[in-house]
């Protein structure tokens, strides 16, 4: 007992120093410019919200939130239908095919993006979806498949064939059989799924600015780096910022947490 | 998880008697609409991309001609490219063991039935959620030179972290690893709570110590865990980019230049579009050839434990 | 084949287990369609023009955006701004594809990937000498906007380079006025020194200002004594190591011997260099005159900031000062909407509208008249616009690669990495690629 207590309190320490940036984060963006200039480490005293107020209303965050938030969330729905469907053929294939698609799919991860960035502008283009959400989901769907992939296949292996093949000898069809049996096992590695590629999708700075630039349609992080590159010295304006657009990927991930952990575990154990 | 990305290109699945249960396969219908939306946004643009690395176009205009292999020979003679080379090999193999070697303590700390440890879980991975430019912005005040702020301010030091040329890139290395030590974390521990028990029980019946269960024990079923982390931290830190750019922007001097940023400056700033798309392939090439050497290793070693 | 017809029976199947999810994104998808843009007579359909900007225009064109709606309510315009790095990639990946915004950021002169000469020279530029403003740009200013004679840029005007100072600093110093000459500077500086101010802050991790303390110096060391340097060089009968920029680097790096920068220049950021000079912390900053209103938004009170011309010679009719036309726009040769772009820039070109800009960002207006206003702050620099300025300098580079090589020496020199010879040698080896 006495060394799980002293384990516990080494770790709180670890968490606490682990900590520090997030408390300069926090603190600077609830201090006034004098503050920050006098006391940059101490407690906000007084504490001061006139920062949100300002970056708030400055970056213009409102619509952002919404073109943000519709591009995540139809991706993320685009990413678990595709991605598990290809993911069930990929893992139960005994094919030399099935095998060969896998390694396709891994290839994405490993290509750097610069390498295909001007002829995928300009298909995106040829097809009208400049300046468009579509535009946008299509491109984080295909950018972010070959991970997601990788993650629903190795965790489709490590379940037992039974089940799948139980509810075919009942006569169901692999698509039945996956939507029936195979998908619900997967809830764990979904977790893990929304949550990793949400994490990417949302903070993806540079893919809606060369994407949505000039069209009205501006997310989160392309109406940080706006209002940050116009209030540079003011760190507690852009500290400020910089939490309100992170604030919604840090919830969501508050909210998920715990299948984070158990979809890893889960696909582990095979 | 890992096991079986391993197990997918083990001889293994080959060893498999295919025919026999093939109609309980699902058809390569299902991934199908993945591979289209796959191959039209990554594959396809790709391959047409590559076709630059030949060329000494501009990135602009219709001005453009066949090199052939004049840009790969130039990347020879490239003192800045054969430079950051070294840099981006240097951070690749310190941010794969620190970030892994911190992951895998985090791991086997929170590991043990602690009373905050759903907690500790938490504050761990949380940084990988923030973005990689907004965690560089933040590192940036914190490796602040004036002694009263950021971490000179904490430890009482007067550093300069990101501006002296001998530390800046260790500076960056820190930042990567203070964001992405909670995701090798959490690898490790699903790799942990997937080790039975009853093996810690029964080595300690034998009379095994701690560290000798965890060399014994434990090290040789994380296998598959370090596999993925080890894999997915290489990639990543030979194609960090983010991190980099926003924190130095490959300086002072040269000292934090990456391919990456290299094949940045080059196609953007300097407008050589034909030889950063060079370099790009270099790099795709390099790390591809990386990652399949490390999944050999590592699976045989899987397989011999 | 059997798996793709059950499969087309059971899509809704497969969506109704997907539940909530899909019923957001199946939601949330209806309101991804364009924002219908109707004239305020709601007959024909708006034309919508996309602009894409750096931060720093960010102030002046959300004034004008508003103003041209008043004049032209048909015409939308949307408009997006990040930094500057992020919009050079963007861009120059926009107009490799072939499909740039309708109008966006193009940098005057020469020496940059997204300079007015290197986009004209491949054609992706509309052409504006059809509009009257054009007829006005001051000659010595022409090679900024105009490639083979052609104008194909838009800026409101010219910004100055010198110390930014704090007077309240200054005043506490017994300083009374601003230095005239090189040695009356070095000696303002140690007077600072000997108070306890930082003299100079200076913010070198961050790139672009790596150069601003040779560019402040190089008039009076290089172009004073040969105000044809730039064609010389360009002919290859001069480089940066046989003339006046060796004296400007010894000069930069005089002052860093001497102490009077701030400790560790490369690790300190440009915002750091702004907040030490807003708060009195440091007394100047070498910079240019565009960033104004960062330190006045960072000061207690923006009078406390002023800017002087950086004496660069010990006779002051030998200082000359860098004065540079400001980041402009341009409007895409390809774009669809070419003629309401060409009109938005025709209407930027009136005076009122040359006015406003150069207001927000203190700068020079291109062209003056009874309504014009120049920032009191750099006022001490127009009796040297006439005849003692040069743009800068890398306006008249003929590469992207100098301006880069000549951030990275800076930053070696100051680390103590590099000699001054060493650093020429790089920069004459850009200039020649």
């Amino acid at each position: 007992m006495k060394r799980t207590f002293l384990l516990e309190i080494v770790m709180v320490a670890v968490a606490v120093a682990f900590l520090f940036p997030v408390y300069a984060l926090i603190t600077l963006s609830l201090k006034d410019p004098a503050q920050i200039a006098h006391s940059p480490l101490s407690l906000p005293a007084p504490p001061t919200l006139d920062n949100f107020d300002k970056a708030w209303t400055a970056a213009a965050l409102g619509p952002s939130l919404v073109n943000s938030t519709v591009i995540t969330v139809v991706s993320l729905v685009a990413l678990v239908a595709l991605g598990s469907f290809a993911a069930y053929y990929l893992a139960r294939a005994q094919s030399r095919m099935g095998y060969g698609l896998y390694i396709l799919f891994l290839l994405g991860i490993v290509l750097p993006f610069q390498l295909g960035m001007i002829p995928l502008y300009q298909l995106v283009s040829d097809l009208g979806l400049i300046g468009s959400h579509a535009g946008m989901i299509v491109f984080y769907t295909g950018i972010q498949l070959p991970f997601t992939v990788f993650l629903y296949t190795g965790f489709i292996r490590a379940l037992p064939r039974d089940y799948a093949s139980a509810a075919q000898i009942d006569g169901a069809s692999h698509f039945t059989a996956f939507t029936k049996v195979v998908f619900p096992l997967l809830r764990p590695i979904t977790g893990t799924v929304l949550i990793l590629n949400a994490v990417f999708i949302w903070n993806d700075f540079f893919t809606p600015l060369l994407y949505l630039g000039g069209s009205g349609f501006e997310t989160i992080p392309v109406s940080v780096f706006a209002f940050v590159g116009q209030y540079v010295s003011d760190h507690g304006l852009v500290f400020a910022g910089l939490v309100l657009g992170a604030l919604p990927v840090v919830v969501a991930f508050l909210l998920l947490q715990r299948y984070v952990i158990k979809g890893f575990a889960s696909g582990l154990k095979g | 998880m890992t096991a079986n990305i391993a197990r997918g290109s083990l001889p293994s699945t080959a060893r498999k008697p295919w025919g026999r249960f093939s109609s309980l396969s699902p058809s390569w219908v299902f991934a199908l609409p993945a591979l289209l939306v796959y191959a039209a946004v990554v594959l396809y643009p790709s391959l047409a991309g590559m076709v630059y690395a030949f060329t000494d176009w501009s990135g602009i205009g219709e001005d453009k001609s066949f090199v052939g292999l004049a840009n790969l020979t130039a990347m020879l003679h490239d003192e800045q490219a054969m430079g950051s080379i070294g840099n981006t090999l240097l951070l690749t193999v310190t941010i794969v063991a620190v970030q892994n070697g911190v992951g895998l303590l985090l791991a086997l700390g929170v590991h043990v039935k602690l009373r905050s440890r759903a907690v500790l879980r938490v504050v761990f991975f949380a940084p990988v959620v923030v973005s990689p430019v907004m965690v560089a912005f933040l590192w940036k005040y914190i490796y602040n030179p004036d002694p009263a702020a950021g971490l000179n301010g904490l430890l009482g030091t007067h550093i300069d972290w990101l501006g002296d040329p001998s530390l800046a890139l260790w500076s960056i290395a820190g930042t990567v690893v203070w964001q992405y030590a909670g995701y090798s974390m959490v690898i490790f521990l699903a790799g942990l709570e997937g080790i039975p028990p009853e093996l810690h029980e029964a080595a300690m019946i034998d009379g095994a110590g701690t560290w000798q269960r965890f060399r014994y024990v434990t090290w040789p079923l994380l296998a598959p865990s370090l596999t993925i982390n080890l894999m997915l931290s290489t990639i990543g830190g030979l194609k960090l980019f983010d991190q980099v750019f926003a924190a130095t922007n490959g300086g002072p001097g040269y000292a934090t230049e990456t391919l990456s940023t290299v094949l940045y400056k080059q196609a953007f700033v300097f407008g050589k579009f034909g030889y950063s798309t060079a370099i790009a392939l270099v790099l795709a090439l390099f790390v591809a050839a990386v990652s399949m050497v490390q999944l050999y290793y590592l699976r045989n070693r899987e397989v011999a434990q | 084949m059997t798996d793709l017809r059950e499969a087309r029976m059971s899509r809704a199947q497969f969506f109704r287990m997907m539940g909530g999810l899909a019923a957001a994104a199946a939601a949330t998808a209806a309101c991804s369609t364009k924002p219908q843009t109707t004239t305020a007579q709601g007959q024909q359909t708006a034309t919508q023009l996309k602009f894409v900007g750096v931060a720093d225009q960010k102030a002046a064109m959300d004034q004008l955006v508003a103003a041209y709606k008043q004049v032209k309510p048909g015409v939308s315009l949307t408009t997006t701004f990040a930094p500057t790095d992020q919009v050079q990639t963007s861009v120059r990946t926009q107009l490799g594809a072939g499909n740039a915004p309708d109008l966006h950021v193009v940098y005057p002169g020469d020496g940059s990937a997204m300079s007015m000469s290197q986009i004209a020279k491949a054609g992706l530029l509309a052409d504006l000498s059809d509009q009257a403003w054009t007829q006005t740009i001051p000659t010595g200013f022409k090679p900024a906007f105009q490639n083979d004679g052609k104008t194909y840029m838009y800026s409101a005007g010219s910004s100055v380079i010198g110390a930014v100072y704090n007077t309240k600093a200054f005043q506490k110093a017994g300083i009374d006025a601003p230095p005239t000459t090189w040695t009356e500077f070095l000696a303002v500086c140690d007077k600072l020194k000997k108070a306890g101010i930082t003299p100079i802050a200076l913010g070198a991790q961050t790139p672009w200002v790596t150069q601003l303390i040779t560019y402040a110096l190089v008039p009076s060391t290089v172009y004073a004594k040969d105000p044809t340097f730039d064609d010389k060089q360009r002919a290859g009968q001069t480089s940066f190591a046989q003339s006046g920029w060796r004296q400007a680097m010894e000069m930069y790096l005089e002052l860093q011997k001497r102490g009077f920068f701030n400790d560790n220049p490369n690790g300190t950021t440009f915002e750091q260099q702004t907040s030490m000079v807003a708060t009195g912390k440091a007394a100047m900053a070498i910079q240019v005159s565009a960033v104004l209103p960062d330190f006045r938004k960072s000061a207690t009170s923006p009078s406390d900031l002023s800017m002087f011309p950086v004496p660069g010679a010990d006779s002051a009719d030998q200082v000359w000062i860098p004065a540079g036309v400001v980041v402009g726009l341009g409007a895409s040769a390809k774009g669809k909407n070419l003629a309401e772009a060409k009109a938005f820039i025709d209407f930027l070109g009136k005076q009122e509208n040359i006015n406003l800009w150069a207001k927000a960002i203190s700068a020079i207006p291109l062209t003056q008249d009874a309504s014009s206003t120049i920032d009191p702050a750099v006022q001490s620099f127009l009796p040297f616009t006439k005849d003692r300025a040069v743009p800068f300098m890398d306006q008249r580079w003929p590469n992207a690669e100098v301006q880069p090589v000549h951030f990275a020496v800076v930053q070696e020199l100051l680390a103590g990495k590099i000699k001054i010879d060493d650093a020429l040698k790089k920069m004459d080896e850009a200039y020649a690629k």
